[in-house]
């Protein structure tokens, strides 16, 4: 009866989603607010009952019946729930109109409001009739097997278990940034009012969207068992773009925000945010592309969003060059400002999406060029990864971090840089020293020492700007700085020490791979390993073959005992790594396979990856910084009196709590 | 001489082994060529990572090639010869090719100047700061 009842609810939910649509752009007002809350509300309960299904067992429906399975632990029956494209096209339905819902109850009653929710309303309507009529979670069986088929096992582990919930928060959270844009554009205006609305839901989407990646990095760091946590892969790239456009959105929103410019632009990143997500969804969905995380690959689903795509992208791209042209463009402003400097901030964000964008499609396209003998088959492969991305946008990059403390203490209009160039020289200082010292120390490299002078200048420039805030008298106050500042502050500095612990950890990981029978040892980095052998292991819903090794490090010995997993239900085998964290870096063991024709004798892979934590470390700070952000804005909100929108060139809304318009 | 350690490399290598050169700076260019070559029978890995019996195979090549003496380019080249432009992760910098390298600095370098242009034109004397509020000038 359950999944009937879930069934039942997405279809009424598929109702109250087309009247909220239909009344948001029309009459507006009270209905289609109601109607937003309840298509959450019946999404909401809907997933639910697949989650009870998946937790009962209940094999009669069909997806539960194809992805669970009995001897599977409790956790990974709820995320089971998700961890299928059935089941995720759901939780995309359940975030999208959640998302309707949050702004029905939260945002102020107007018409920007109401068109937002109208277009929200088209979204899901959309997506709720892909799912019902293409990719239904709720088909029963009518000979329902006595257990499950499994799931992937590579996807029983917590970090992946919780990637697709912030993955979707962040991509499906575009989508009302999206309607947002598109409403204010329908309105015709998209002014300071519009921005500072907009903003909170372009924050909450894009530092989850952060948490995801970040989520999906660390999962692919030890559960692939290769160590690697970012590999240039279709898949990743897919979910980069959108960040990076988010990431250029976030900032340009300050400049409309504060100043009322850049508008055109700042919308024009609103639409192109999502459309970026669903071009990801795409990638990753419907199988043009041959990748390691490419788990629901089909082409039709994939033609059904490259649809989707077209339709809600070309919409919005029409009503923005039919509206833009109209926008105000905001107060004038000197190139060397905070305004001038988030201008370079979006110029090489852009750029950098653009780039990655290219380096994601080309092998793609060359491909069908091949396949459809444009150009010769057997030259029609080409792989793009790694030395491409490093030698073009990491050098950008870096470029533009060299302004960010800079672009941080500039005041809007019009900066003298002057004295800020003075107060920053000895954090330059600072940075150098810190960067030749670990040169040094490390041995490292001209291009090593460079990207770690960059990130330590990024961290040490915002500490000084952070003390330049308080003035020099009273560095017991920083923690009176109004929480905006905290949140860019944290997020700047993660950015600082992701790419202190990136560089390294390019550069100086080591790897290697030794064949070893029992008994005999190897070395790495002042570390041995002997092997011991391999004995038998079984867990809830696998079998486990477990090395044996002593690990002899400075005098401390013990035991590490990565091991291979194999699950007879999904017929798959996983690698278990053992990881030891030191203070440099990780110490990471994977056991291969048996060498042919030498029985007894296994691959064990070693690596080292230095400074690791960082890299996992800056990414969090930078969602963490993001989520700070959010409720600096949400508390700032509360007691508001309202705030004239008009636009004022003079006059900067203080970044005092309470002041600021409603949202 | 050189030829003898090429054959006990090769022979040594018979069991899957991953022996480093003796030279730090010839190992870390092995390591890095490791890293740009795909393991041809896996589905997204670089050899250096990868556990499968011919990425084992195809590193001893890299090295083999190292020791020989052949440059980075040359041993880039030997695998392309025989994989095809697939095996690596770097794309070529001839034909079409060079387009794939410059189009992001061309990209940058065009839109940037365009914008750089147009601010400088509209720039406007006069102009003055907008004074920090109690420090909180920030993103705020």
């Amino acid at each position: 009866m359950i999944a009937e009842l879930g069934h039942l609810l997405a279809f009424l939910a598929l109702a109250t989603a087309a009247a909220q649509s239909y009344l948001g752009l029309t009459t507006g007002g009270e209905a289609p607010r109601r109607l937003a809350v309840a298509t959450g509300m019946f999404l909401v309960l809907s997933m639910l009952t697949l989650v009870i299904s998946f937790v009962r067992l209940d094999f009669s429906v069909a997806l539960v019946a194809k992805n669970s399975h009995s001897l599977k632990p409790i956790i990974y029956r709820i995320a089971g729930a998700w961890g299928n494209h059935e089941g995720s096209m759901l939780l995309w339905c359940v975030i999208m109109a959640g998302y309707g819902a949050a702004a029905a109850l939260w945002m102020r009653n107007d018409r920007l409001r109401d068109r937002a929710l109208g277009v929200q309303g088209l979204l899901t309507l959309g997506s709720l009739t892909y799912l019902l009529f293409a990719s239904s979670p709720f088909t029963r069986l009518a000979d329902p097997p006595l257990d499950g088929g499994g799931m992937n096992p590579l996807l029983q582990d917590p970090a992946v278990a919780l990637h697709p919930p912030f993955l979707y928060m962040g991509y499906v959270g575009m989508s009302f940034v999206f309607s947002l844009a598109a409403a204010g554009l329908i309105n015709g205006t998209i002014d300071r009012d519009w921005a500072k609305r907009v903003r909170p839901w372009a924050l909450t989407a894009w530092s989850s969207l952060t948490v995801g990646i970040a989520l999906g990095s660390i999962w692919a760091y030890y559960e692939l068992g290769w160590g690697g946590w970012w590999f240039w892969d279709p898949v990743e790239n897919a979910s980069f773009m959108p960040w990076l456009v988010g990431a250029a959105l976030v900032h340009s929103l300050i400049v409309t925000e504060k100043r009322g410019g850049m508008a055109a632009w700042t919308v024009f990143l609103a639409v192109l945010s999502f459309c970026l997500a669903l071009l990801g969804t795409f990638l990753v969905r419907s199988g043009v592309m041959t990748s390691v995380h490419a788990f629901a690959t089909d082409p039709t689903r994939g033609l059904v969003l490259l649809a989707g795509l077209g339709v809600a992208g070309g919409a919005a791209l029409a009503l923005f060059a039919w509206r833009a042209p109209k926008l105000a463009s905001g107060p004038e402003f000197d190139p060397v400002s905070r305004e001038g400097a988030l201008v370079l901030n979006n110029l090489f964000l852009s750029v950098g999406a653009a780039l990655v964008l290219l380096g994601t499609v080309t092998p793609m396209v060359v491909q069908w060029l091949g396949e459809i003998k444009v150009i010769p088959p057997e030259s029609a492969s080409l792989s793009i990864g790694e030395p491409y991305f490093q030698l073009t946008l990491a050098p950008m990059i870096a470029v533009l971090l060299l302004f960010l403390p800079l672009a941080q203490a500039a005041p809007w209009r019009k900066a003298d840089l002057s004295p800020l160039l003075k107060w920053l020289t000895p954090a330059m200082g600072l940075a150098l020293a810190g960067a030749l010292v670990a040169m040094a120390l490390g041995g490292w490299g001209i291009w090593l020492g460079f990207g770690v002078l960059v990130g330590l200048w990024v961290v040490v420039g915002v500490g000084f700007d952070l003390w330049r805030r308080v003035g020099p008298a009273g560095i017991g106050r920083v923690f009176r700085l109004p929480l905006t500042v905290w949140g860019m502050a944290i997020a700047h500095i993660g950015v600082g020490v992701f790419v202190i612990g990136a560089t390294v950890e390019s550069a100086a990981r080591v790897e290697r791979t030794f064949p070893l029978s029992n008994g005999q040892s190897a070395e790495m980095a002042g570390w041995t390993f002997e092997f011991q052998g391999v004995h038998s292991e079984e867990g809830p819903n696998y079998y486990a073959t477990q090395a044996d090794i002593k690990v002899t490090h400075g005098g401390t010995t013990e035991m590490i005992h990565p091991e291979k997993r194999f699950y007879p239900v999904a017929d798959t085998s996983t690698t278990e790594v053992a990881i030891r964290k030191t203070l440099g870096g990780d110490v990471y063991v994977a056991l291969g396979d048996t060498i042919r024709d030498e029985p007894g004798v296994w691959r064990i892979r070693i690596a080292h990856h230095p400074m690791i934590d960082w890299v996992f470390g800056g990414a969090s700070l930078i969602a963490v910084g993001g989520f700070i952000s959010l409720v600096a804005r949400l508390r700032r909100r509360a007691p508001a009196p309202a705030e004239s929108p008009a636009i004022d060139p003079t006059a900067e809304a203080p970044a005092t709590p309470g002041v600021g318009a409603t949202a | 001489m050189i030829a003898g350690v090429v054959i006990a490399l090769m022979l040594q290598g018979a069991g899957g082994s991953d022996v480093p050169l003796a030279d730090a700076t010839e190992e870390a260019r092995a390591q890095g060529l490791m890293r740009e070559l795909r393991c041809v029978v896996c589905e997204n890995e670089p050899i250096s990572q990868s556990t499968a019996d011919i990425a084992v195979d195809m590193r001893r090549v890299v090295r083999v090639q190292i020791d020989r003496g052949q440059t980075d380019e040359e041993v880039r080249k030997y695998f392309v010869d025989r994989y095809g432009q697939f095996v690596s992760f770097r794309p070529p910098l001839d034909g079409w090719g060079v387009a794939l390298w410059a189009f992001p600095f061309l990209l940058l370098l065009g839109v940037g100047g365009a914008i750089g242009y147009r601010m400088s034109r509209a720039r406007k004397a006069g102009l003055t700061p907008i004074p920090d509020d109690r420090g909180g000038g920030g993103d705020a």
